[in-house]
């Protein structure tokens, strides 16, 4: 019966074939929280090296991350934080190393394939990145009306569920501008979320906030987090953000390329034998 | 998952005056919407009791809201309970989550009827339209200022910033130009010849040519391509810089803005652009003359005597005077709407086309007062 409804689909929308694609694929993108196990890698980053040029930012670094977990990529400015978030989502493709999301390498994959994977992602960049043309409905419809056959009235509904989640509800019409910047955030996490992806990734997400915004905003990470089951990945320099919010942590450094400390947040900022590490969990400047 | 086929979304138990409903296939963004058509066919009045058993969804999203919320509307007003059972604890979780109250107030942004939005839109349009030109005034007063203080303060002239917009605006603007008003020279040539030769007057095309191109078309057609060039370029130069702060920041730092920003733009434009309208003149003329010598085999130098006996300084300076004029318009709206956009890039692309169609606007309305001022003058 579904493959009666979908032929009919077929004829009258052109994007029907990546549709069907993405319904095959919804085993693995929407939440499937039985699965929700902390011991099982999502996403695993093996022997990963990044250059610009000729300066190699990252030197082989391997991590992984849990199934439902929210991870932390910590560190100083210029570190490489965010490089290396843009090569998780995909956005450059490394030198060296694999990025393996459910165990399908993203660097390698390219087409629908790619587009399969990047499903899986929500992502919220630094500046937000809402489309300032579109009102925040339309861009949270974008990604509904091209990977799904629902129509305009359920989208209208999850719209309105989405910025509800996000305490937004009633901005349906408004534009990027004319919306607080800590609304922005929300607003391009409800974007983010438009497919219930099985990972959000930040990209700080509390920078440019006020400290009480930028707790709220770690609260709701960690309430979809438990909520939804949503592997959460998260760029922060924001250490009390870290320390409330995180389950996990990797530390990265500029001068070392590479990670320096890995654990829970509170095992670092107790990690006296490094003095880099103990030095940024407990906010002690370094001579210039 | 895989033989969807022939699956019906629902196994469906009726017993007396209960029914039972057991979703089977997942209720989310890719599925989701099979339920619906069913859940319409349902006859819902002939119960008391809907029980929706959700034991076998295992896979589900925020769409599970819909799924309830449509299903809670068509039970709506026909008198049936609907109970939701065997639901899980991460179905429980995502509902409470999703659909919590929301704390903060909701904005009162209504939506109006159209025909409102339409007259409100004109009046909008208009407004805009008399606050443009009262603040494009401002500018304009503010720039003439500025440009009156200029000799004292000619040290600061950027001198880099000019030469590089004198070399832009003015420079790399000649090849097309002269192309273009070259082709309009010939194509006037062709055009007036048909219309000579019938009364024999043929060699009168030079004067036809000569003064349509040096009074109006070499002006006019250089003027509309650096508006199209320039105007626009500094429109999104300036507007970017204003949507990214950079003009606060000067303003801070208490840097003079046109000084700083738009003079160089101005005068550049405007001290180069007579100069490009004489190599356009030029060129329009020798596209007249090649139209006289194909169509109506005159030769060149029977063209040049004309031409001389035709053409006198006050065409071609009542030209170039215009086109002095121009110039400063078009640079000077350009940087206008440049300063005009705010927000974001949006914005920008919307004042660099403003930018455009200002420019070429003002462009003719001055040329009409112009050619009205200098028929009174006897210029
Ligand atoms: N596209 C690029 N080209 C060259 N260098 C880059 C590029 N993007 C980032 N870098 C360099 O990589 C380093 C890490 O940058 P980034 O990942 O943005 O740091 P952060 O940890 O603050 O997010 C910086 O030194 C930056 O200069
Ligand atoms: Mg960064």
């Amino acid at each position: 019966m579904i493959e009666e409804k979908k032929e009919i689909s077929n004829l009258s929308n052109n994007n029907s074939n990546e549709i069907e694609d993405n319904s095959k694929a919804s085993n693995t993108n929407s939440l499937s929280l039985k699965n929700s196990t902390n011991n099982e890698p999502i996403i695993q980053v093996k022997n990963l090296t990044v250059q610009y040029d000729d300066r190699v930012i990252i030197d082989n670094i391997s991590f992984d991350i849990m199934r439902g977990e929210i991870f932390m990529i910590v560190g100083g400015s210029g570190c490489g934080k965010s490089t290396v978030l843009r090569q998780i989502i995909g956005l450059e493709i490394p030198i060296e190393g694999e990025i393996l999301i459910n165990g399908e390498d993203i660097c390698k994959a390219t087409g629908k394939d790619k587009v399969h994977i990047l499903n899986k992602f929500g992502v919220l960049f630094q500046s937000s990145g809402l489309f300032a043309s579109m009102t925040l409905a339309e861009n949270i419809a974008l990604k509904l009306e091209t990977s799904t056959n629902l129509t305009n009235s359920q989208i209208l509904e999850l719209i309105n569920i989405k910025l509800t989640s996000v305490g937004l509800a009633g901005y349906e019409s408004f534009l990027p501008s004319e919306i607080s910047g800590g609304m922005k955030k929300r607003a391009a996490l409800a974007r983010a979320m438009a497919l219930d992806p099985p990972i959000l990734c930040f990209d700080e997400p509390s920078s440019g906030l006020d400290p009480v915004t930028a707790a709220t905003m770690d609260e709701l990470i960690k309430e979809l987090n438990s909520a939804l089951g949503t592997t959460m990945v998260v760029v922060s320099h924001d250490l009390d953000g870290v320390i409330n919010t995180a389950q996990r942590v990797i530390m990265l450094d500029k001068d070392a390329k590479g990670i320096i400390a890995e654990g829970a947040p509170k095992e670092l900022k107790e990690m006296k034998e490094n003095k880099k590490v103990y030095d940024f969990f407990n906010r002690i400047p370094t001579s210039i | 998952m895989k033989d969807t086929n022939n699956i019906e979304p629902f196994e469906i138990i009726k017993k007396d005056n209960e029914l039972t409903l057991k979703p089977l296939i997942p209720i989310n963004v890719y599925y989701g919407d099979y339920y619906f058509e069913d859940i319409e066919k349902l006859d819902f009045e002939n119960y008391s009791n809907i029980i929706v058993d959700l034991a076998d969804v295992t896979e589900f999203d925020s769409f599970l809201i819909v799924f309830y919320n449509k299903l809670n509307k068509t039970a709506e007003g026909k008198n049936v309970k609907i109970n939701y059972i065997n639901a899980s604890e991460e179905q429980n979780n995502l509902v409470n989550v999703l659909s919590k109250e929301q704390k903060e107030e909701k904005p009162n942004k209504q939506k109006k009827p159209f025909f409102y939005n339409y007259l409100e839109n004109i009046g909008l349009k208009v407004k805009t339209m008399f606050s443009d030109m009262y603040v494009f005034i401002e500018f304009t007063g503010n720039l003439m200022i500025a440009l009156f203080k200029f000799p004292f303060k000619i040290k600061e002239l950027r001198i880099k910033d000019f030469a590089y917009y004198f070399n832009n605006a003015g420079v790399n603007a000649v090849p097309i130009v002269i192309l273009i008003v070259f082709l309009l020279g010939l194509i006037t040539g062709y055009q007036g010849a048909l219309l000579l030769k019938q009364f024999g007057a043929d060699r009168f095309i030079a004067d036809l040519v000569g003064i349509v191109i040096a009074r109006e078309l070499g002006p006019l057609m250089t003027a509309i391509l650096v508006a199209g060039r320039s105007g626009s370029a500094y429109a999104a130069e300036i507007g970017t810089m204003k949507v990214s702060e950079e003009i606060d920041a000067l303003k801070t730092m208490g840097m003079d803005l046109y000084q700083f920003l738009i003079i160089p733009r101005v005068l550049a434009v405007t001290i180069a652009i007579p100069f490009i309208t004489i190599l356009a003149d030029f060129a329009g003329i020798v596209g007249g003359l090649v139209a006289a010598m194909t169509a109506l085999d005159m030769t060149f130098t029977g063209y040049s005597n004309e031409l001389n006996r035709a053409l006198n300084y006050s065409h071609l300076f009542s030209g170039l005077f215009k086109s002095i004029i121009f110039g400063f318009l078009v640079s000077s709206v350009g940087c206008f709407r440049g300063l005009q956009a705010s927000g974001g890039a949006e914005s920008v692309g919307r004042f660099t086309t403003a930018a455009v169609v200002t420019g070429v606007l003002l462009i003719i309305l001055s040329d009409a007062v112009f050619t009205f001022l200098f028929q009174v003058l006897g210029i």
